[in-house]
């Protein structure tokens, strides 16, 4: 029992480490399979088609922004367009809880980070943006990690935690760990479609987040095709998905012309890293609030006439 | 060096399980026999932990040490446990944000808990320092922290009466199982990985299954009448798990935790099954010592030493993640990381075992 073990520790230790050295827009509105790389292609509910939906849930202070201008909603340095920050579909449990006038529960899953030295966290943000969006609801917001891969393990575990909250919707930032592990995307894929739809199936409604952008990764095609999969689950199980992965890329763009092509400067990528956090809990609100204005009657899609 | 026995070859396979487990995706994962049951690694280790108090806390003579000496020699592995766990946790975080900085990549200080520790550090390292926020994979020496604090209460707690020791777990086990009561994470909000309140129970069931084969030739009996049950659990796990079949935790009765397989409060059904696993496995040892000497050897090795090779174990397995996000994985990445890693293993086991063979160097050098 009795060894003497820190000298052998870092002894060992070393030596591993020198070996280390070595919906798109629900189903109805959205194109199928929007790329991630390229013009973004999805576009925002029709502002029309909220009436009926702002009518039902007068609680709600949101109206559906212009898809391709940047959303004015949100505060300057995370202003996006719609098309590049959210794909949209309905929130009924949500939805439910607003027309009955009760509290909405809402649990997110993944990183807390509100941002390098902020005085809030990302559920804190989150539950302020949101009972200012939903004023005369309590909205309580908790959050969990979840480490480890969808892909192994996290998935059950993530099952149990929603079990053990029962809220009304979850938002989840889901990917990272599986991405970085390099988990066959095949396998991610089925555990996060049979999760998702398994959270539905119990009433409870799922926002989902995908990865985050940054520029060493953006020639990266296993992630690229990552984000993809995670976009055409969401596209298939009809959940809105924040797309932080197409915001932070314009945001990235943005702050690349502000600073006149300066693309070396260093820590530049830690810093957008920092402001996708920032924005993270505006973000999700407006995918939150913009999806609440979702037609409650599902109409065949009218085509759009060709310009 | 002590000859190879069944507890060290056994610890010797968890770690090296444990190791393999951890590195999420590499193709070896898929032989490691976590991959065919409900219960997996965690559950062997901490029971023949269990087992190991119950060997140390005798004199060869078989007659139990002292109460004092008892009480510190447990407080005094709780210590060194600890340190371990902070020194691996220092330079995880250390890989993790060097990596970062090297990769240009700010999504890797992000990558298993370790965010709030960069982004929020004055409450984080209260958090890590303290144990209450664990990176995620480096959260069994945490667990083993508590349980070496309760253990000296179990121990002379079972030398009134065992029955009364076993008792007192269960009971602890069932209260947190049915209101749910677990270690609180901080700052970051939920619980410890591994609830020590649950798992305490194993390091008990170790620690009695010592004490029984020592004096109960009952023990030995049963053990072996029950070998076919073992083998059906076995068999129940392995078809429950490949065909992904457990209960659906929002459609269960409460209390809930009772039903469904959960690894954090070592539910009921994970119990069941790895004391499935040693009912079944419990002659393989004895089979594989005359026919492999070379084997049982290298992996007796590794449980003899296995605090230092679980902690290089633990950095190995970041280590190899990291490699194998670097170079996009694959067959070949994954030979090497994973052979890299159990030759890192084997050596940290010598190593350890020749220091202890050798003059220490005197304070001078």
């Amino acid at each position: 029992m009795a060894l003497s073990l820190p000298p052998a520790l870092l002894g060992g230790v070393s030596l591993a480490m020198a070996s280390c050295l070595a919906l798109a827009q629900s189903s109805q509105v959205a194109p199928q399979g929007a790329p991630v790389q390229g013009p973004a292609t999805t576009q925002a509910v029709p502002a029309p088609a909220a009436q009926p939906a702002l009518a039902e849930i007068p609680a709600l202070q949101a109206t559906a922004p212009s898809p391709d201008a940047p959303d004015p909603s949100l505060s300057p340095e995370c202003r996006v367009p719609g098309s590049k920050l959210y794909t949209l579909a309905k929130l009924k449990a949500v939805k439910k809880a607003l027309r009955e006038h009760r509290a909405v529960q809402v649990l997110t899953i993944g990183s807390n980070s509100g941002g390098i030295g902020t005085a809030a966290t990302y559920p804190v943000r989150l539950e302020d943006a949101l009972t200012r969006s939903l004023p005369d609801i309590e909205v309580t917001v908790e959050s969990r990690g979840v480490s480890g891969e969808i892909a192994f393990g996290a998935a059950e575990r993530l099952r149990n935690q929603v079990a053990e909250i029962e809220p009304d919707l979850v938002v989840w930032q889901v990917g990272g760990n599986d991405a970085l592990a390099r988990v066959d995307i095949e396998d991610f894929t089925q555990s996060l479609a049979e999760t998702v739809a398994w959270i539905k199936s119990h009433g409870i409604d799922v926002v989902l987040v995908d990865p985050q952008y940054t520029a060493s990764l953006a020639k990266d095609d296993y992630y690229r095709q990552f984000v993809q999969a995670i976009q055409k689950v969401a596209e298939r199980e009809q959940v809105p998905l924040v797309q932080r992965y197409e915001a932070m890329r314009y945001l990235a763009t943005r702050a690349i012309s502000a600073l006149k092509g300066d693309t070396a400067q260093a820590g530049a990528g830690f810093r957008l890293a920092d402001l996708g956090y920032r924005c993270m809990a505006e973000h999700v609100t407006r995918a939150i609030t913009v999806s609440l204005l979702q037609p409650d009657i599902v109409t065949p899609p009218v085509p759009v006439p060709a310009n | 060096m002590r000859e190879p026995n069944a507890v060290d070859f056994w610890r010797g396979v968890a770690l090296i399980t444990i190791f393999i487990n951890h590195i999420p995706g590499n193709v070896f994962q898929n032989y490691t026999y976590s991959q065919y049951g409900i219960s997996d690694a965690a559950e062997l280790f901490v029971f023949l932990a269990g087992w190991s108090i119950g060997i140390a806390t005798r004199g060869r003579d078989g007659v139990p040490e002292p109460a004092l000496r008892t009480v510190l020699r447990l407080l005094s592995r709780m210590v060194e446990v600890y340190r371990s766990q902070l020194v691996i946790t220092a330079i995880a975080l250390a890989m993790l944000a060097g990596a970062a900085l090297y990769l240009d990549n700010p999504l890797l200080v992000e990558w298993h808990n370790a965010g709030p520790i960069f982004s929020d550090p004055i409450q984080a390292t209260v958090g890590w320092v303290t144990l209450l926020h664990q990176l995620g994979f480096f959260n069994i020496l945490p667990l083993y922290v508590v349980l070496l604090g309760l253990a000296p209460a179990f121990v002379l707690l079972s030398r009134v009466h065992l029955g009364l020791a076993i008792a007192i777990s269960v009971a602890l086990y069932a209260v947190s199982l049915v209101f749910e009561i677990n270690i609180p994470s901080w700052p970051v909000e939920g619980h410890w990985f591994f609830n020590p309140l649950c798992w305490q129970l194993l390091l008990v069931l170790g620690f009695a299954a010592h004490e029984w084969r020592r004096s109960s030739e009952r023990f030995l009996v049963w053990r072996r009448r029950l070998m076919p049950l073992g083998i059906v659990i076995v068999v129940v796990g392995a078809v429950l798990s490949w065909f992904n079949l457990r209960p659906d935790p929002l459609a269960v009765p409460e209390p809930r935790l009772l039903f469904i397989f959960d690894k954090s409060y070592l539910s009921p059904a994970r119990l069941v099954h790895f004391l499935g696993v040693l009912l079944a496995f419990q002659a393989v040892f004895a089979m594989i010592q005359p026919r492999a000497r070379w084997l049982t050897r290298q992996l007796a090795g590794l449980g003899r030493n296995s605090l230092a090779v679980f902690s290089v174990g633990s950095v190995a397995s970041l280590g190899a993640q990291l490699v194998r996000f670097w170079t996009g994985g694959g067959f070949a990445t994954d030979v090497f990381v994973v052979g890299c890693g159990l030759v890192s293993l084997s050596f940290t086991a010598w190593f350890v075992e020749w220091r202890s063979r050798s003059p220490r160097p005197s304070s001078a050098a």
